[in-house]
């Protein structure tokens, strides 16, 4: 191509295009950075007036309360935000988590060590992940449709496996995952009982780390990640690019599934005792949190950072508003004002 | 569609007016003057869009707008219609000082805008789409036997057969438009303001839309014309105003002037030449060749062969399976018969990505909802065909090879662009085609189906276009224009296969070919030796 350089300089300059408009010049970088500004801002002010509100709000145990508890909220939201930004949706994590985790206590009931049976956990969550990929992809059924299949045979199956009680006795080494911590440093107290001098970081939110990292980079930094932008933003125009549509949507609800499993095994473990009923409205939770955070349910745009801000915001909320006796029921209308609120002051910022 | 006859057409907007609203002035004065705007100035954050713009507009005329991209003629458009308030200037409206506060205002007062983007809801049947959101209502409920004699009556007048009854989405685009004016005169209309009708229509469609356009100027309608295709307003343009960078430059009797002086005015300097001299000859080695393509019901046994350094037009009229065979070789739809060889090898292609592989491209007719990833920033779209040259083995994008891609093609294509990262949605069309063609070119593709690449794109761009399809052909690379205008078919290529209903009538050396030769194996004529002017 080095010829064409020299020869295109006769290209007539009359292309000039005087009717851009300055303001439309903000890139996608800015935007980005404004969107997370404005929900990150949001989240400080919630600190700043839950702390005010409670003494007990700002503490270093209270931080890790409220990080363990935003935990299954980030896991989920980690892979709705891939899903919804290839233009789908997936509602069965909630009930994919509780068959997952079921299925994991079970097994561990049955005699598995605990680590293969929480992996075995996370490969149900992959599973019926797969299965909601190939609907959407093979049977082209809406996503909507897919998932919301799985949600109920998810359920369904791990109500019937576990007669719909739940599965307890799973021993202590069964909740480790959920309730160990990393760095916890607990002195014996004069009086003979232990005293926390630091609750340690929980593995939960270790492993939430993690999988928010690994998967921004893989968004952000690899083929993969493009792809999924790619097909979220114009699908046709992507598979006349040589993109695999149909793989690329696949992987997005294996790795949705995937945590969902993840965070069946977190949670069940956090309770050392696996809950067939657990996790229902979850979905909802996952979807709200990338909302909030900026990923747009038509596709093609949305950031794992924006998720975790999303995520964080609705714990702090919850925590928060708990800390201040608000009972439930009214944080179920603050959390949905907010997501109204939030999701209009980002179509305003997109219309303009 | 059946041609309109001139008895149908006559009675229309009388009719239509008259049957509606009797008391609009029975008689106005054919030439007065409906629309004059003085001055107007509009600006957007850090640009002036229009900046002391004049324009008139009288019954019964049509008076064109031309411009390139970015000249300020949809602002133009959008101030008429009541879309955009001026921030300076006047506008007089049938002789009183007017300012609209949004379209339906405009719209009730008597001006209509058919856009390019034609603006039906595709679920709906015609006659909802004309009575849109102005049912007849029964009580409370919609009176469906009126809605549909009124839609009945309005579609008659035009003179096109269309059922009202029918899904819009079953239509093709020149019913469509039909219907919107339909809709337009059921609003009794006294200014239609018509961005670029003809960009997807078919001759004999703009020769129907033509023939309806007279009728209405008859009836004393003023219509706003807006249009790239300059060679086809002697038809029915009165008068013509040039725009340039949001100003004002001139206004022409069309009788009085020239499609090059028109365009001299638009580009602010002289265009000698529409198509650039070819620099290169093609060579003999056939780099593509197709024989017995056939898919069943779109197109049979169609076989062409494509050469190293040669452009190769796809001629006919629209739905003549050209772009059904040019997306079937690229795997993007599947193929019942035939082979596909890349020199003497076969290949089989079975998605895209296969196509890709073998360095073949198809750049869309559709740009924006099949070339580009429109969320997505230049660079992004630049590299979505090529991701494995910019990333490492495990799939890890390397950003600095990324932007110095990008680079290269951007200043090589003079793509215009605040930045490498603005989201391609906001470029112009002749903007978002080059980035389409540079995704192309980083792919060092060797075989390029450009499918109408010059739709919608302002006359300077659609130079530059050409000028790339010579060097790509000088530097060995085949390519295969399918265009849906002649002048461009002929002006560029060195041979022309021209398709009639799913077949190839024939393959012309371009250079003895003539615009009514292509003509007549397009409409049908298929056998050379029928027509006694073929001499391939």
């Amino acid at each position: 191509m080095s010829d064409l350089s020299t020869t295109t300089k006769s290209v007539p300059q009359s292309a000039r295009e005087p009717g851009e408009p300055k303001a439309r010049m903000m890139n996608d970088k800015k935007k980005d950075l404004i969107q997370k500004f404005a929900a990150l801002a949001s989240l400080l002010l919630l600190v700043a007036v839950f702390a005010m509100t409670s003494d007990a709000f700002l503490t270093v145990n209270n931080g890790m309360t409220i990080a363990l508890q935003v935990t299954s909220i980030a896991y989920l939201g980690i892979g709705a935000t891939c899903v919804i930004i290839t233009g789908g949706i997936d509602l069965s994590v909630g009930s994919v988590l509780a068959l997952a985790g079921v299925v994991a206590a079970l097994a561990v009931k049955a005699g598995v060590p605990v680590p293969l049976g929480m992996v075995l956990g996370v490969l149900v969550g992959a599973f019926c992940g797969l299965l909601n990929g190939l609907c959407v992809t093979r049977l082209k059924l809406p996503p909507f449709i897919a998932t919301l299949g799985m949600m109920l045979v998810a359920r369904g199956i791990a109500l019937q496996i576990t007669g719909a009680r739940a599965v307890s006795g799973l021993g202590e080494s069964f909740g480790e995952l959920g309730n160990g911590a990393l760095f916890r440093i607990v002195t014996i107290g004069d009086d003979g009982f232990p005293n926390v001098v630091f609750p340690g970081i929980p593995y939960p939110v270790i492993l939430m780390v993690v999988a928010a990292i690994g998967v921004a980079v893989m968004l952000s930094r690899t083929t993969l990640g493009r792809h999924i932008y790619a097909v979220g933003s114009n699908a046709e125009a992507a598979r006349l690019s040589g993109v695999n549509v149909a793989r690329v949507t696949l992987i997005t609800y294996i790795l949705s599934g995937s945590l969902a499993g993840l965070t069946g095994c977190v949670l069940m473990s956090r309770l050392v005792t696996a809950q067939p009923n657990e996790g229902v409205m979850y979905e909802l939770d996952a979807i709200a949190s990338a909302v909030i955070g900026g990923t747009s349910l038509i596709g093609g745009v949305g950031t794992i950072s924006g998720t975790a801000i999303g995520a964080f915001v609705i714990g702090i909320l919850r925590n928060g508003l708990n800390m201040n006796g608000v009972s439930a029921f009214t944080q179920q209308i603050i959390i949905g004002l907010v997501i109204l609120l939030t999701v209009w002051i980002d179509q305003m910022r997109n219309r303009r | 569609m059946p041609p309109l006859t001139a008895e149908r057409a006559s009675s229309l907007h009388h009719a239509i007016t008259s049957a509606t609203d009797p008391a609009t002035e029975p008689g106005a004065d054919p030439g007065a003057e409906v629309l004059r705007l003085t001055n107007v100035t509009k600006s957007f954050p850090g640009v002036r869009a229009l900046d002391e713009v004049c324009f008139d507009l009288r019954r019964g005329e049509v008076h064109a707008v031309c411009g390139e991209n970015g000249a300020g003629k949809s602002t133009l458009m959008k101030i008429i219609s009541g879309q955009y308030q001026p921030d300076g200037g006047t506008i007089r409206y049938k002789g009183a000082d007017t300012r609209f506060a949004n379209s339906l205002e405009a719209e009730r007062a008597g001006i209509a805008i058919i856009h390019q983007e034609l603006n039906l809801i595709p679920h709906l049947s015609v006659a909802e789409n004309i009575y849109l959101a102005r049912e007849p209502k029964r009580g409370w409920f919609v009176d469906r036997a009126a809605l549909r004699r009124n839609a009945q009556a309005c579609l008659d007048r035009l003179g096109v057969d269309i059922r009202p009854d029918a899904s819009v989405k079953s239509l093709s685009v020149a019913q469509c438009q039909m219907v919107e004016i339909a809709k337009a005169l059921s609003l009794n209309a006294e200014i239609l303001i018509m961005d670029e009708p003809t960009s997807s229509l078919t001759e004999s469609e703009t020769a129907l839309l033509f023939q309806v356009i007279h009728e209405l100027k008859r009836e004393g309608v003023g219509i706003v014309y807006i249009s790239h295709r300059l060679d086809e307003m002697a038809a029915i343009v009165d008068r013509v105003t040039v725009l340039r960078d949001g100003r004002y430059v001139s206004t022409h009797d069309f009788a009085a002037t020239t499609v090059d002086e028109i365009v001299a005015h638009m580009v602010g300097r002289s265009l000698e030449e529409k198509f650039p001299e070819r620099t290169s000859t093609p060579t003999a080695d056939v780099l593509l060749s197709a024989s017995g393509l056939t898919r069943k019901g779109v197109f049979h046994d169609v076989g062409f062969e494509l050469r190293r350094g040669e452009i190769l037009g796809f001629a006919g009229l629209m739905g003549a399976g050209r772009t059904e065979v040019a997306r079937a070789i690229f795997g993007a739809d599947p193929l019942d018969a035939g082979t596909i060889r890349l020199g003497e090898r076969a290949i089989t292609v079975r998605s895209p990505r296969d196509a890709i592989d073998h360095g073949i491209a198809y750049l869309s007719e559709d740009r924006k909802s099949h070339g580009l990833a429109v969320k997505m920033s230049v660079v992004q779209n630049l590299t979505l065909a090529s991701m494995d040259s910019v990333s490492n083995r495990f799939g890890f994008i390397d950003f600095a090879a990324e932007a110095k891609a990008a680079k290269t093609y951007i200043d090589l294509l003079s793509i215009r662009t605040p930045s490498p990262h603005q989201i391609a949605k906001l470029l112009s069309g002749g903007n978002q085609q080059k980035i389409v063609i540079g995704k192309w070119l980083f792919r060092q593709s060797r075989i390029l189906f450009f499918d109408e690449p010059t739709r919608g794109i302002d006359v300077g761009a659609k130079f530059a276009i050409y000028q790339l399809l010579d060097r790509l052909a000088a530097q060995g690379i085949g390519v295969v224009l399918i265009s849906s205008e002649l002048p461009e078919i002929l002006g560029l290529t060195d041979r022309v296969a021209v398709f009639h209903e799913g077949r190839i009538t024939a393959v012309l050396n371009t250079r003895d070919a003539s615009q009514e030769e292509i003509m007549h194996y397009a409409s049908g004529h298929s056998r050379p030796h029928a027509s006694g002017a073929a001499t391939p």
